[in-house]
């Protein structure tokens, strides 16, 4: 790992070294964030509005008195 | 193991999403009931379907109160029956089986649709709770007219579904003072009793008969004419029961050749 820490230059200067959790990629977290919300979104709208709002649907015979 | 807070997280939304998707598909199927399409029918010979009670006559039924089942048989390149017509707020069971090459039985603009296969049966079943008109076509290519091969769905208001069939049979020539003996055929495929009048115009006469028909039966009534009243010539007539209604023409002769008696 010791020459990832290297300046390119190869002077051997080590960069500030940070800790696990110090590593804090806020703009990837929130894109990968908005992401996630419009798959969510996209699942919503394609079951609830595409699929079931398609009436009459196939149901099944056993449901009947439930449904 | 060392797991950074935003993987965690990722991790754990992801999983969620895993569980809204089941969710979602169980309230899809017990809570609203619906169901896939299977090969749980028992198979048919495609050759014989002439010979099938359920697909000899193609048609629609009704199994209970508000349940009706269509048997349908497609072949290149129609649908038999050609039309379904059921009645809104009813629960419908489709049975549709080909009789020569892979088809299909989509209901445009729903979710119902389903292969039609050779030798299989397949069974959906719907709840039409509003009247409309669909149109059906076939979404496998079944060979060069398969672009024409379509059908039509219609759900009728509940108050306008009759499953009604009048027939009519009458002498086509009557003797003068002779009776003329209209049997009046009605049949009725709903379950509930069919109360309804026959009325029978000939001439300027006009005569009603109330008849009850019971449920999946037929009932011939029989309506003599007395053509002394008539008077001779040709008479048209025409039997109405509810919406249908069938004519002819009766004619009155003062002498009926030899040999041309109807009765």
């Amino acid at each position: 790992m010791s020459q990832a820490t290297e300046k390119p230059d190869g002077t051997g200067t080590p960069e500030r070294e940070i800790s696990h959790d110090e590593y804090d990629p806020v703009g990837t977290a929130a894109l990968i964030g908005l992401y996630f919300l419009i798959l969510v979104a996209l699942w919503i709208f394609m079951y609830f509005v595409e699929f079931l709002g398609n009436d009459p649907t196939v149901i099944g015979s056993l449901m009947v008195g439930i449904a | 193991m060392n797991i950074h807070t935003y993987e965690k997280a990722w991790l754990a939304a992801s999983l969620l999403l895993i569980v809204g998707f089941i969710v979602t598909i169980t309230y899809g199927s017990v809570g609203l009931g619906i169901a896939m399409i299977d090969d749980s029918e028992d198979t048919i010979e495609p050759d014989e379907l002439d010979e099938d009670e359920r697909f000899a006559e193609p048609r629609v039924e009704q199994v209970g109160e508000n349940e009706y089942e269509a048997y349908v048989v497609a072949r290149t390149f129609f649908y038999n029956p050609d039309t379904v017509e059921v009645p809104a707020n009813s629960e419908v069971t489709f049975y549709v089986t080909s009789g020569d090459v892979i088809h299909s039985y989509s209901v445009v603009g729903t979710n119902l649709n389903t292969m039609v296969i050779p030798g299989e049966v397949s069974t959906m079943t719907a709840e039409f709770d509003e009247p409309g008109e669909y149109g059906v076509i076939c979404n496998e290519y079944c060979g060069g007219g398969h672009h024409d091969m379509e059908g039509q769905l219609h759900v009728v208001p509940e108050d306008e579904f009759d499953m009604t069939e009048l027939s009519v049979e009458a002498p086509d020539e009557v003797e003068l003072g002779d009776d003329a003996t209209f049997e009046v055929t009605v049949e009725n495929g709903q379950l509930d009793d069919l109360e309804t009048t026959i009325d029978l115009e000939v001439g300027n006469e006009t005569i009603e008969e109330a008849v009850t028909v019971a449920g999946q039966e037929s009932e011939t009534t029989t309506i003599d004419v007395d053509t002394a009243d008539l008077g001779e010539g040709d008479h048209d007539w025409t039997v109405t029961v509810d919406d249908y209604d069938e004519s002819g023409t009766l004619t009155v002769a003062e002498e009926l050749e030899a040999g041309d008696d109807d009765e």
